[in-house]
């Protein structure tokens, strides 16, 4: 039952955060749903897959693209990060200036090994984070993520961390500032990083 | 003028026959469209036990057959196993479940589709480079085997 109300609880969150978007003058200029009015990005600490200590405020000056997921998700996971990548080699010379951080759900089997042979896939500038079970927890209700852990025995995968799959835009000065929901047109992340860049 | 008959019969008949023969390997029914995989690295770890990565292989599966059949299950060296699975939302959490057969209704389309239908590889043999392709055969309950080539992107 607390699980379902947390579940609720997080759910409501990502409605409000796209409820407070729509029809605003403000989110004319991004096409995906805009915070307002833009509100700081909870900072976190977490390990990075680049060896470093993940802290938001390490990336004041640069658009971050924060997203959740694991390294077991087959589709939605490499779908937002191809799109990311591509995303960010289309922006040319600009793509400098953005930075995807990608957060696990799935502590237990991605170590910072995994999480760096996964991202970097994608893109070698990705960061991927992990902590403790408790430290994630904590990032998560403060971004309104909520996570399902489903033991899957008919599957060679063994288990599944169902999860939101939206991804944060947050801006140069760490406020949040829009929300991509899953599937987004690249041409559209284009056009919102390229719109944060120029604030 | 009986002679005549009787020959156009016979050639009637002969000409349907071989008509039918000629049409004997029978023209695919169902097939397999567009198919591609996304890039995926494979995760190297010293525990034999570890994953080694997952992937997922996307397509269009064609029935322009007169009757109904379904993906039932896929193969490939790719990777250790092959799921068919589905993605879907549901109160805001995007959500995974293994499907055991994927219909296909005659003259129908599915799609497998980032966000939705997805064969799944569990347990990557190697990376899925862009631009290589990669060999899978999909297992059909009427149609049988199809061999599939997807380009990795």
């Amino acid at each position: 039952m607390r699980a379902l109300l947390s579940r609720l609880a997080g759910a409501l969150l990502v409605w409000a955060a796209f409820a407070c978007a729509a029809g605003d003058a403000f989110s004319a200029e991004l096409k995906t749903g805009a915070f307002k009015p833009p509100r700081p990005a909870p900072e976190m600490s977490l390990r990075g897959s680049d060896g470093a200590e993940l802290k938001l405020a390490h990336y004041r000056g640069k658009v971050v693209a924060l997203g959740f997921g694991y390294t077991t998700c087959p589709d939605v996971c490499p779908t937002t990060l191809a799109y990311l990548a591509q995303a960010r080699e289309k922006l040319g010379p600009a793509g400098r200036d953005m930075q995807v951080v990608y957060i696990t759900v799935d502590p237990e089997r991605d170590s910072l090994e995994r999480l760096r042979a996964y991202i970097g896939g994608f893109d070698p500038t990705f960061v991927g984070g992990t902590g403790t079970p408790e430290q994630l927890a904590e990032v998560r209700k403060a971004y309104g993520i909520v996570i399902a852990r489903e033991d899957v025995p008919e599957s060679k995968s063994a288990y599944w961390v169902h999860h939101s799959s939206f991804v944060y835009l947050i801006d140069r000065a760490g406020y949040l500032r829009a929300l991509l929901p899953f599937g987004v047109k690249v041409d559209d992340i284009v056009h919102d990083v390229k719109t944060l860049l120029g604030d | 003028m009986a002679t005549r008959v009787v020959r156009g019969l016979v050639c009637g008949v002969v000409l349907a026959a071989a008509t039918a023969v000629s049409s004997q390997p029978e023209e695919a029914k169902v097939r397999v469209d567009s198919a591609w995989a996304r890039r995926a690295v494979m995760i190297r770890s010293n525990d034999a036990n570890a994953f080694t990565g997952t992937g997922a292989v996307y397509a269009t599966l064609v029935n322009a057959g007169p009757k109904s059949d379904a993906l039932v299950a896929v193969a490939t060296d790719a990777a250790g196993v092959a799921e068919i699975h589905e993605t879907f939302e549901e109160s805001g959490l995007s959500r995974m479940r293994q499907v055991a057969r994927l219909d296909v209704a005659p003259g129908a389309k599915v799609e497998l589709k980032p966000g939705g239908y997805h064969i799944m590889l569990i347990n990557l043999a190697r990376d899925l480079k862009a631009g290589e392709a990669i060999k899978l055969t999909l297992v059909f309950q009427n149609a049988g085997k199809i061999a599939v080539t997807a380009q990795i992107r």
